[in-house]
């Protein structure tokens, strides 16, 4: 291979490659990267299947447009509906970010549903994907309690009567429901410690959970696999016992595939 | 075979059968990935633009437009005209409280539902225990979310489309009140009812037919003929859950004392239509 390369084509290959090497070895992430990247899923994935990124990059858009909305609001009642004002009538963009961060939120919260479908309506969550179902759930609650917080911030009439009635109404859960809601209020009345809890919640102790949760959930999923659709007739882990023969002429065309031959594994 | 070493061997050859015949994720699964994520953010980027847009052409945020304003009035604790409206996502949960009443089975409601739904889901990989995927051959499980679905979709969209009364056309039945209740010349008693129009009490309570039914708050009709006394209604004002222990009402504290006193003055003219 590299028998016609000059010397000099060699050394810059060596020099362009040094950097990811000693990344490499002292870290071992290619190898990971490379599992990641390269290892097989099964061939008859379905467009239902990508409703997971789908959710990851909603999460995403929020982490990031929320990042940059910190710049400029302001966690104080005093200041807080004019920081919001400011950000999306003045700031260049700023009514976009803010904008992508409040749709976002909806999306987030709508596909984490649809993605939890999917997982339903394929018996996902079914041995040995337990873990993965229960950390989706988790999710699914942390993420509406993160728009729950969220809710308050913009400290506009909306905001306020819909955390009011919330907080009221996490109140009245039995045995911890007062202690939460009191916590939450951090007064007796709502005001500016509440402001200062729930933004503390919103983009430090939840956004953290998550993160955390989606890595542990991302893990298992790279670890378990993916299923193949329930109805698929070439479904990874079908059962053979009383196929009599291939049901179709395209499976018979791909079962004898040799390993690598990945382009007629591609059937969507 | 027992059924955990059935699931063993299934996982087994699930494994082979992706080694063997499976395609690799990048770049056959991670293209239409690559795509989905890019809808998705188009999405986003749409809605922003369309909320933007469409709320800002006649002047001033607050003005909704497609898809609601950009933001309300800046909150302001002292008005209690407030309509007590979650973010859409919680509207099942939001709507669920006009099917729960005050005091018996409101808790039911705000805690036991949400509770319930969130153990179930919890709870589900090990309930359902069987091997089978199929969605046609789960006919129990795929009913029961076809059940779920349609009533999360009916609490949500009732939620969405719920009116709030609106507080000038509650103050226009205050006369009315005041005739069919008997107390038309009590002055204290009129002030109050006026202020009970003009507070959002009619967002959540129900009066001589008037109002909404949200976070199961009780018809206020012959709240009177309770015999509780205007000390009691004054203190349930001031602080609901101190006197009713998990109520979701808020404090309306802020009206000041006098305007309590008139509040409760016709809250306990309030018998009943004869």
């Amino acid at each position: 291979m590299s028998a016609r390369k000059s010397p000099r084509q060699q050394q810059l290959e060596a020099a362009l490659l040094y950097p990811v090497d000693w990344l490499d070895e002292r870290t071992g992430l290619l190898g990971g990267l490379r599992y990641f990247l390269f290892r097989n899923v099964p061939r008859d994935t379905n467009w239902m299947q990508t409703l997971g990124a789908a959710t990851l990059t909603a999460f995403l858009v929020q982490a990031i447009t929320g990042v940059f909305l910190a710049m400029f609001y302001k966690p104080d009642p005093n200041s807080a509906y004019e920081s919001i004002q400011h950000i999306t009538n003045d700031v260049t963009f700023g009514w976009l970010v803010r904008g992508m961060h409040r749709w976002g939120a909806s999306c987030f919260i709508i596909l984490m549903f649809l993605h939890m479908g999917r997982v339903f309506l394929f018996g996902a969550y079914k041995y040995p994907r337990e873990l993965t179902w229960i950390v989706g759930v988790l999710l699914l609650a942390l993420g509406m309690i993160e728009g729950f917080t969220g809710y308050l911030l913009p400290w506009d009439e909306t905001a306020y009567w819909a955390t009011v009635v919330g907080i009221n109404i996490q109140a009245s859960g039995p045995f911890v429901g007062p202690f939460i809601g009191s916590i939450l209020k951090g007064g007796a009345e709502i005001g500016p410690e509440t402001l200062a809890r729930f933004y503390s919640l919103h983009m430090l102790a939840i956004p953290g959970a998550l993160i955390g949760l989606i890595g542990v959930h991302l893990y298992l999923v790279v670890r378990l696999g993916i299923t193949s659709p329930p109805w698929s007739p070439v479904a990874a882990g079908r059962e053979r016992d009383d196929e009599e023969a291939p049901p179709t002429g395209r499976v018979g065309l791909v079962s004898p595939a040799p390993r690598g031959s990945a382009s007629q594994g591609v059937d969507e | 075979m027992s059924s955990l070493e059935k699931n063993r061997a299934d996982h087994k050859r699930y494994k082979e059968d992706v080694k063997k015949e499976g395609k690799p994720f990048f770049p056959y699964a991670l293209f239409h990935d690559s795509l989905m994520q890019l809808v998705v953010v188009g999405v986003i980027i749409a809605l922003s633009v369309i909320w933007k847009f469409t709320a800002q052409h006649e002047g001033g945020g607050t003005h909704p437009g497609l898809l609601g304003p950009l933001y309300t009035e800046k909150a302001d604790p002292g008005t209690v005209s407030f309509v007590p409206r979650p973010d859409w996502y919680f509207y099942f949960l939001f709507y669920l409280l006009r099917i729960f009443k005050w005091p018996d089975s409101v808790i039911l409601g705000t805690v036991g539902i949400p509770t319930l739904l969130l153990v179930i889901a919890i709870a589900l990989p090990f309930v359902d225990r069987r091997r089978e995927r199929h969605p046609l051959r789960r006919p129990v499980a795929m009913i029961t979310a076809v059940l779920v679905i349609v009533a999360m979709g009916t609490l949500t969209w009732k939620g969405a489309v719920a009116k709030e009364p609106i507080a000038s056309e509650a103050g226009a039945l205050v006369p009315m009140w005041a005739q069919k209740q008997g107390f038309k010349g009590n002055a204290d008693a009129e002030a109050g009812a006026k202020l009970f129009s003009q507070s959002g009490c009619l967002n959540c309570h129900v009066y001589t037919g008037a109002g909404g039914q949200n976070l199961g708050a009780p018809e206020l009709t012959a709240e009177g003929a309770k015999g509780r006394g205007i000390d009691w209604q004054i203190k349930h004002l001031q602080c609901p859950s101190c006197v009713n222990a998990g109520s979701p009402m808020p404090s309306f504290k802020t009206l000041g004392a006098d305007n309590l006193k008139k509040l409760a003055t016709f809250l306990e003219a309030s018998k009943g239509p004869k």
